[in-house]
């Protein structure tokens, strides 16, 4: 599907105004506007430091933003306790480190948050986490720790744990970058699968060819700035700016 | 699977010994063994020789006179012999111990946890308490403590509140709770009360895990828990019967032959051997076939067969009284019991007596009358819990510190409430880190009470010393004390090791 089609029949998930950060008196973003439909799958793309994690970080609010609002499936994100609460629990998220609850096997990893947040029967969370483990592809790993698996074990682990909430929304923050070349792969597999299955989902990864082939549309961010968005078809054969044209250059 | 067949030949080209790891290990261990015994006979032969010149005696022998001493407190202000005062002091020692541990675990904790706050006046507050108390030596702040307390007025009619707490230069005093006389038919009560309570607990968690709503378990079992307990306080003597039972029981054992016991033992205890050197084996068997034995493992299986042995020469040989020890003194114990369960025992389980001024200056002394905290008690007190909280408090902080912030953010990413989060994901993993230091410092704790002799606490140091200097038996005060102190480390480092291997981490 293309970025306009998507746009224009699908409602709006995410919708940053102007949107500016703050490290103390270092600005980390600087009025980013972006909106984005369901079901639609945006690659953020950007040098070191340009603010990448930064922005993806604000729209589940583990940094909050100064300036400008930003609207996740129609809540605004405020000081409000409830707000964010509700927010986070509809928002997934993976995290370059993976963030596995090391002290619990893998199973109670996936079904943890279900139990406390959703209040979900003990069976039935189990149910459901296997049936996850199943997709992602390790299902027999269940009664195991965290620190027995592999990486890209452990990151689909990761992704298992997020959908376990039924987030309506995943945010990716360099899923791959800690893994192996050999591992990259089965992460990206099942990003991939998810993507078709209609989720909606904010990447940030260095993986041109995810990029290319899964991505509806692409931002690319430099300096806190948004310089340059579009399909990937644009902006990998006919970017429009220099510093676009110069990240390419170096990368591919 | 294709098995390949090891290089055999490899294999039999014996090294020398001397490169042989076997060897080489063993060698090494009985090296060691031999240094160990030939440096423990070097020193105390030399003691022996130099005690000999200079006319030191050892022995313990004063362990059973008396030393004509008086205890300042303790369960025996007058003992009557050696040991018994040396095991006053041990009880004085034990209790500060553990009064000690509670208190600094809490009051260190609350200490950490307010270091950690937003709020600055508390964080403030914890950081003037954690450096000011860790920075000024044990020994000082024991002595300034004593040296407040016993600032306090003389004991009068009118100290305190009404004889329920009374403050003075004698102390702190409290009512003293005591067993009564329906106790142990009040226990009864409770022993029901407790299986009521985890059926309770368990069927609430069952709730919990097919509804997904908080059922609160640990409420549910502690309130079925208290409504036993107050119940039996008013009902327990319909348990009088319980009594006849246990005297039964007594009869019946008094009436068992000797013969009968001492094959009984025997029997039992190459049963166990035997069984345990089965489960073993097979616990060590591969899939495959026979068991690799380690030479640790060979030598498990040999200490349980010679204890078996040992068991079945202790009872006939060595100790042959042994059984019809056991005999007698168990019938007499059903027989106290009889009398502890028994009809009759009707009282309350608890009473109290309260701390009676008789006049100024003097509690009542010899009625019954109620706990006072001593002076040197307090100070000791005071001191170790204070010391000792501000190194817990660092202990805390530290541990949840160390707990990588990505955690935290995972937690929160899911939705989890704070307190949810610090309940599962923070605390887990903060305690793991945390218990080490933590047993460390209950350690130290309970060495620095040996400081109680500056303010004259009669704790195991102080009245061992005493002891010593009237009875001249220094060096075997001196080994009492390493022994005692040593069984309270080791007692203290098993349980905090029993938590660490539970809070550990696996990893690949
Ligand atoms: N907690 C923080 N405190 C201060 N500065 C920060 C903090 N987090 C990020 N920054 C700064 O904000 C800028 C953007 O950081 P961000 O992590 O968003 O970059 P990024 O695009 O994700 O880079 P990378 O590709 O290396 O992950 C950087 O210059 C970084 O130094
Ligand atoms: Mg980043």
């Amino acid at each position: 599907m293309s970025a306009e089609t998507a746009h224009t029949t699908r409602p709006d998930m995410i919708v940053c105004e102007n949107v500016d950060k703050w490290f103390g008196d270092f600005q980390a973003l600087k009025g980013v506007t972006a909106t984005i439909a369901e079901q639609e799958v945006v690659v953020v793309l950007g040098p070191s430091g340009s603010g990448k994690s930064t922005w993806i970080r604000c729209i589940n609010r583990l940094e909050a933003h100064e300036k400008g609002t930003i609207v996740v499936d129609g809540v605004e994100l405020t000081n409000d306790l409830r707000n964010i609460e509700k927010i986070r629990s509809e928002v997934g998220m993976v995290f370059q480190q993976f963030n596995l609850f090391p002290h619990i096997t893998v199973l109670d990893n996936v079904t943890l948050a279900p139990k406390w947040v959703r209040k979900m029967p003990k069976a039935e969370a189990e149910n459901k986490a296997k049936e996850l483990l199943e997709m992602v592809g390790i299902p027999e790993q269940a009664s195991k720790y965290p620190g027995q698996l592999s990486g890209g074990q452990q990151q689909r682990v990761a992704i298992a744990r997020a959908l376990a909430m039924e987030p309506r929304i995943m945010l990716f923050d360099e899923p791959t970058s800690a893994l192996d070349p050999e591992m990259i792969k089965e992460v990206l597999d099942v990003m991939r699968d998810l993507a078709l299955g209609g989720m909606t989902m904010m990447v940030v990864t260095h993986e041109m060819g995810f990029a290319r082939e899964v991505a509806d549309r692409i931002f690319f961010l430099e300096s806190g700035e948004i310089v340059e968005e579009g399909t990937p078809e644009h902006f990998f054969t006919n970017p429009t700016e220099d510093r676009t044209k110069l990240f390419l250059s170096q990368i591919l | 699977m294709i098995q390949e067949t090891p290089p055999q030949n490899y294999h039999h080209q014996k090294p020398p010994f001397y490169r042989d790891a076997i060897v080489v290990k063993w060698l090494f261990q009985l090296g060691a063994l031999a240094l160990v015994v030939f440096s423990l006979w070097f020193l105390a032969s030399q003691a022996r020789d130099n005690l000999a010149a200079r006319d030191i005696s050892t022995g313990f022998d004063f362990l059973s006179v008396d030393p004509g001493i008086n205890l300042s407190e303790g369960i025996d202000t007058r003992p009557a012999t050696g040991g018994r005062a040396l095991w006053v002091g041990m009880v004085n020692t034990i209790r500060l111990a553990t009064a000690g541990i509670l208190a600094a675990t809490i009051l260190g904790l609350l200490v950490g946890l307010a270091r950690l706050s937003n709020n600055w006046v508390v964080n403030k507050l914890g950081s003037v308490f954690v450096e000011t108390l860790r920075n000024i030596p044990l020994l000082v702040q024991i002595i300034l403590y004593g040296a407040i307390l016993a600032n306090l007025g003389d004991l009068s009619y009118d100290s305190g509140w009404d004889n329920w707490v009374i403050w003075s230069n004698k102390g702190l005093s409290i009512p003293r709770v005591f067993i009564a006389d329906g106790f142990y038919q009040w226990a009864i009560f409770m022993l029901i009360g407790s299986v009521a309570a985890r059926w309770a607990y368990k069927s609430r968690q069952r709730q919990h895990d097919e509804t997904g709503r908080d059922t609160y378990p640990w409420i549910a079992s502690l309130g079925v828990l208290g409504a036993f307990a107050v119940i039996g306080w008013f009902i327990h003597p319909i348990f009088g019967w319980v009594g006849g039972i246990f005297g039964a029981i007594g009869d019946g054992i008094s009436k068992i032959p000797e013969e009968v016991l001492q094959a009984a033992l025997s029997i039992i205890a190459v049963l166990l051997a035997g069984n345990w050197i089965r489960n073993f084996l097979r616990s060590r068997r591969t899939p495959g076939g026979s068991a690799q034995l380690t030479d640790d493992d060979k030598f498990r299986v040999i200490f349980s067969g010679v204890s078996a042995g040992l068991v079945i020469v202790v009872v006939y040989v060595v100790w042959p009284g042994l059984s019809s020890w056991m005999i007698n003194s168990s019938s007499d114990l059903f027989g106290v019991l009889d009398d502890k369960f028994g009809n009759g025992r009707s009282g309350g389980p608890f009473g109290a007596d309260r701390p009676e001024v008789i006049k100024t200056g003097m509690f009542e002394k010899y009625g019954p009358s109620g706990l006072t905290m001593s002076i040197g008690f307090a100070a000791v007190f005071f001191g170790v819990v204070f010391y000792t909280a501000a190194f817990i408090a660092e202990i805390v902080r530290g541990g949840i510190l160390a707990v990588p912030k990505g955690q935290i953010e995972a937690a929160n990413s899911l939705g989890m409430k704070r307190s949810a989060a610090l309940r599962t994901v923070i605390l887990p993993q903060a305690l793991r880190v945390m218990m080490p230091p933590l047993g460390n410092q209950y350690l130290n704790l309970t060495k620095n009470t040996s400081l109680a002799i500056a303010v004259g606490f009669s704790d195991l140091v102080q009245v061992g010393q005493t002891v010593g200097n009237q009875t001249g038996k220094n060096l075997s005060v001196f080994a009492i004390w390493m022994l005692f102190y040593l069984a309270c480390s080791l007692t203290i480092s098993v349980v905090v090791n029993f938590f660490n291997v539970r809070l550990r981490i696996v990893e690949r």
